[in-house]
């Protein structure tokens, strides 16, 4: 890589200004050029909010991480390039890797793009941290021993971990209807959260389950069929506006003064979730990071506030997974250049990312040894009492994927068999 | 009446959504009753319709007279570029009206809780249906409309302005669009790839109904609509493929709908 004389003078200026305010000389290591990571961000379509949010908290962290002097002295640069759908974004990747020689590329959100992305991060040598994607086919693994790729929490953690809240919080249940969208994580949920809770309450009967497809705007037939199926509880794992959609039509309809809720993963648009129409009373998952968490560190306060000061929005769980990457990848690089200035190849901040465990936004979070990511995860009741427009959760479960999440070569149903409950 | 498959609708949906939610905003943030929300609500779908003779006037008129896979690409390209002026403008997030949905409260309506919202929405369609309706069979511009679709040069032979007509026209088609957008807004969120949703029911309305026909399309989503409904209580596994069903049933059986002209 060629630094030009006037990219020379920047960096150095720039640098120099941000060691007089740290009060620390700037400090380069060999090469001397700024550390480029690559960032894939879905941009477009249903889950564009969620890929904003990964990119925004990217963003924060590398702005933090360049004041305070860098990785290794050297300032990062973040090369964004867009997920979309598995082809394209496998050129992009590529593209990122070959043309644009990042050290690393962090990002993927849909498990049908990660899946596609996989092999290619294998074959190109580069380390690839996945925010929010897996390397599942349905819900087993496919890249059980991966070297470069390294994966996110399994996509049915938050369905195992709402199967095991829901006799606490909603005893007595015995019918139960499910309504999710109509690909792979949808029906993963519904069928995992099934197996979970048929090993808490034996006799429980799953009366109806829907699946529409993503992106559908009304709900009102759902919610008829729902209400007809007379079921005690529903268990949705909408994660989108399609959460927020339906919670309003249901409450247009009474659906919660009949039966109770479960939410597992509407806590990604948490702040859409208004009073006026979200009641009291249902299981509501956020994920990896619960931006109200009373228990939460200075650092999430911190993130929380500058984030609602930028954006006038309190962040969703994707902030976290992204925050975690970044900071991850760091804490690795540092750790294998062993104190000292050299900047180490791929393959030994690879090893060094295997079992680190970093201050991630939500907790202390790590990479397990088959490189997919071990945190907690946050789920609770929904309580109108706190001081913003929507719903917030009381009390708060915090649940570790120590014991939500399958253990690395284990099969999900065969594990979920051999609970003791 | 103009002969263009125009996907572009469904952009013109998303729009007076998007448009009606900030307009509803607005009039909240002023402080105005939330009773009355549905003014704002109607006067933004309907105001945001002029973008109509922007696209006709500025696009269309263009590709009248070209092939309609030209048609198609250019409307198509509109969709795409209408999609991300939302996103620049809206951002990216589901934008709603949050709980202004039960201001109106809820009746029992034969054994169901109905939002009172949901009977407004009704009555509106029926009255727009109506509407046009008298405007096509009672009016002199409905005769002129009426004749134009039927041949446009004959039309043009015996004194129509149809650069008029085709403007005016189809500004009231986009005016439709974005106030039915504006309207179904305060039930459900706006998102930026809500048009594109639209265009594939829209599409099956027009398959059954019958291309260029007022009460085919009347007959034709309600048929849609049922059959969504019914088949998601009776058998949820076949909801979009009953439709698809159908539809083909019509293409093989009854090429130009239920209530489409037959050409001669």
């Amino acid at each position: 890589m060629t630094t030009t004389r006037r990219q020379f003078l920047t960096l150095v200026g720039g640098a120099a200004a941000v060691g007089a305010r740290l009060g620390a000389a700037p400090a380069f290591a060999q090469g001397g050029g700024p550390v480029k990571i690559g960032v894939l961000a879905i941009r477009a379509g249903i889950a564009a909010p969620v890929g904003a949010a990964g990119l925004r908290s990217t963003e924060w962290w590398a702005e933090r991480t360049n004041k305070a002097g860098g990785i290794l002295g050297r300032q990062v640069q973040l090369v964004v390039e867009e997920e979309s759908n598995p082809k394209d974004t496998v050129e992009r990747y590529r593209k990122l890797v070959l043309q644009d020689k990042v050290e690393v590329v962090i990002g993927g959100i849909s498990t049908g793009v990660t899946l596609a992305l996989g092999p290619v991060a294998e074959d190109l040598a580069t380390p690839w941290l996945s925010w929010d994607g897996t390397t599942q086919k349905g819900v087993e693994e496919t890249m059980p021993n991966p070297k470069w790729a390294f994966k996110s929490v399994d996509n049915e953690v938050e369905a195992i971990v709402a199967g095991m809240l829901t006799p606490k919080y909603f005893k007595g249940i015995k019918t139960v209807a499910g309504i999710g969208n109509d690909y792979s994580y949808g029906h993963d949920c519904w069928e995992t959260y099934q197996a979970v809770l048929r090993r808490y309450v034996p006799d429980v009967k799953f009366v109806l389950e829907l699946f529409p497809k993503l992106g559908v705007t009304d709900f009102t037939s759902h919610i008829a069929s729902i209400q007809q199926s007379k079921a005690d509880l529903l268990m949705c794992s909408f994660w989108s506006g399609d959460a927020t959609i339906i919670m309003k039509q249901a409450a247009a309809v009474g659906l919660f003064k009949q039966m109770k809720g479960v939410f597992t993963t509407a806590g990604g648009v948490h702040d859409s979730l208004k009073k006026e129409f979200t009641p009291e009373g249902l299981l509501l998952g956020y994920n990896t990071m619960y931006f109200a968490d009373p228990k939460g560190s200075p650092l999430l306060k911190q993130f929380v506030g500058d984030y609602k000061a930028k954006y006038n929005e309190y962040p969703p769980y994707e902030c976290d997974h992204a925050y975690f990457n970044a900071e991850s990848y760091k804490q690795a690089v540092e750790k294998a250049a062993r104190g000292g200035k050299q900047w180490p190849d791929k393959a030994a901040v690879v090893k060094a990312l295997e079992g680190i465990e970093v201050e991630s936004l939500s907790a202390k979070r790590s990479w397990r040894e088959d490189h997919v990511q071990m945190c907690n995860f946050y789920q609770g009741i929904t309580t109108h009492k706190n001081g913003y427009d929507f719903v917030t959760i009381d009390p708060i479960e915090v649940v570790s994927t120590k014991q939500a999440m399958k253990p690395a070569g284990s099969k999900l149903m065969d594990w979920i068999k051999g609970w003791k409950v | 009446m103009q002969k263009i498959f125009n996907l572009a609708c469904g952009s013109f949906y998303a729009l007076g959504a998007y448009v009606g939610v900030s307009a509803v905003q607005a009039f909240t943030a002023a402080g105005g009753p939330p009773w009355l929300f549905v003014v704002p609500l109607v006067v933004a779908g309907l105001g945001v319709g002029v973008v109509g003779v922007v696209v006709e006037r500025g696009l269309l008129r263009y590709v009248y007279e070209r092939d309609e896979t030209f048609q198609l690409l250019l409307t198509f390209a509109l969709v795409l570029m209408l999609e991300d002026v939302i996103r620049m403008v809206w951002g990216t997030s589901p934008r709603s009206t949050s709980g202004l949905y039960l201001a109106y409260g809820q009746v029992r309506l034969l054994g169901a809780t109905v939002p009172v919202y949901n009977l407004i929405v009704v009555a509106a369609s029926l009255v727009i249906a109506l509407s046009i309706g008298w405007l096509l069979t009672r009016t002199a511009f409905g005769r002129i409309m009426r004749a134009t679709a039927d041949n446009r040069q004959m039309a043009e032979a015996l004194g129509v302005d149809l650069r008029r007509v085709y403007a005016r026209v189809f500004t009231l088609g986009t005016a439709l669009g974005t106030l039915g957008g504006a309207l179904v807004i305060p039930a459900t969120a706006a998102m930026s790839e809500m048009g594109i949703e639209l265009i594939v029911e829209a599409f099956a309305v027009v398959v059954i109904g019958g291309l260029g026909s007022m009460r085919g399309a009347f007959v034709g989503a309600l048929v849609v609509g049922i059959l969504r409904a019914v088949a998601i209580s009776v058998f949820p596994e076949i909801e979009m493929l009953l439709i698809y069903l159908i539809v083909i049933a019509v293409l093989v059986l009854r090429p130009h709908g239920l209530f489409g002209a037959v050409p001669a």
